[in-house]
């Protein structure tokens, strides 16, 4: 079994599905989905007289954002980033919930964010989100969700992850898809 | 010496003491080798302090730090686990340092190699690179970097007039223009004016300089052995 924590907010996580999917399909493999809310933060404006720490946090962002558009672009995805960074911690929050299946919701949810740069801490946006694509009988009860979700973050930073996706595979912890070789190395092995 | 411009098809930005850099050098030797290219190797000596605030360990526990958050902890203390595993996958093996070294002068002979020997990089890499992770070296000494230079086969007599002239200041040149051209860390790779952070991108690397044969691929880290 792979857990894979993901946030629909996560330019990395998003890129991640494909080549998750790849994977469990080339292993028949289960993927327990897993909300991680990550902190991804805005590019910082720099002047001249900036400090290097923010600079370095500036150049690195910039940078990060060109690297998932341009890997984005081989897998056939317009990555385009929102105006603002959004908070997607009630559709987490239903992710930590769902029983079944979450792979449709998983799916709709990262395109509802990042194709239609949907507010996926609307009630408006998820409720209907959810009832589209999961079939166990889902209340919506936003204060639920959110519980679920903050549960669900203090255990997980217990486990040591700090970004997304992260994936544990027999008790170890690797943090973005750029690992998928070696968990794919241990489905081998183990299968 | 401008950051992005270069004879070479690529252009690789290490320092000695990034753990990253450590576990892309045998790596990335490959692909120079598997494609029969002379990459340009360089040297970029990262101000960590700058950043990720400072730290000094002694015998493995944190006796100072500063500027570190917990969440930074957790990060570093994943990176440097994630680096180890993959190290240990190359037969080598990786300590965390106990202090955020100077690793100029061993970065400075990295310009000393290229300029007197160039095919012999890969092995004062193998020379100064493992036994640092091992904690048996203190480059912060030219009388040590110079050592690695002789077991490595390559002539040092001039080393020390080099690495504080001549090579100090092309060294230093080239470390204002990083954070104005994209670089912020390494290993960093250039390849036509495009920064390519992290070794997870060796085999796009190896896809765009054979030809750009089939569809790209996704980042990775490659695990076969080196």
């Amino acid at each position: 079994m792979l857990t894979a924590y993901i946030d629909f907010k996560s330019p990395d996580s998003y890129l991640a599905i494909k080549p998750i999917l790849a994977l469990v399909e080339r292993h028949s493999i289960a993927v327990a989905w897993r909300p991680f809310r990550t902190s991804e933060r805005e590019v910082p404006t720099v002047t001249d007289n900036s400090s290097v720490a923010k600079m370095h946090r500036s150049v690195r962002a910039t940078s990060r954002c060109a690297i998932h558009q341009k890997y984005a672009a081989y897998q056939g995805i317009n990555l385009q980033f929102p105006e603002s960074i959004g908070n997607t911690d009630l559709a987490l929050g239903a992710l930590a919930l769902i029983s079944g299946d979450p792979l449709p919701f998983v799916k709709a949810a990262f395109a509802a964010y990042w194709t239609d740069h949907a507010d996926l801490n609307d009630p408006a946006v998820l409720a209907p989100l959810i009832s589209e694509t999961i079939r166990e009988s889902f209340a919506f009860d936003k204060k639920k969700f959110i519980n679920a979700l903050e549960s669900a973050q203090a255990e997980i930073l217990e486990l040591g992850i700090v970004d997304a996706p992260a994936f544990i595979i027999q008790d170890q912890l690797f943090i973005g898809r750029e690992h998928l070789p070696w968990i794919d190395e241990i489905i081998r092995t183990e299968t | 010496m401008n950051v992005l411009q270069s004879d070479a098809p690529l252009i690789v930005y290490v320092d000695v003491k990034s753990p990253y850099a450590f576990v892309a050098i045998r790596p990335t030797l490959a692909l120079e080798v598997e494609l029969g290219m002379k990459f340009d190797w360089r040297p970029l000596t990262l101000d960590i302090p700058s950043y990720l605030g400072s730290a000094e360990k002694k015998e493995g526990k944190v006796v100072a730090s500063s500027g570190r958050s917990a969440k930074v902890w957790n990060a570093i203390r994943y990176s440097y686990g994630d680096a180890r595993r993959y190290a240990k996958r190359q037969g080598l093996i990786l300590k965390g340092t106990e202090k955020i070294w100077d690793s100029s002068i061993a970065n400075i002979g990295i310009l000393w190699v290229v300029e007197q020997d160039r095919d012999k990089l890969g092995r004062y890499f193998e020379a100064i690179f493992p036994s640092f992770w091992k904690r048996e070296l203190d480059i912060e000494e030219v009388q040590v970097v110079k050592s690695c230079l002789t077991e490595a086969g390559i002539d040092s007599d001039g080393f020390d007039d080099f690495q504080s002239g001549e090579g100090r200041v092309l060294h230093d040149d080239l470390q204002p223009q990083f954070h104005p051209h994209g670089i912020y860390g390494v290993p960093t790779y250039v390849l036509n004016d495009e920064v390519l952070f992290g070794r997870e991108h060796i085999p796009y690397l190896r896809w765009y300089l054979s030809g750009q044969e089939g569809p790209a691929p996704d980042i990775a880290y490659e695990i076969e052995s080196c």
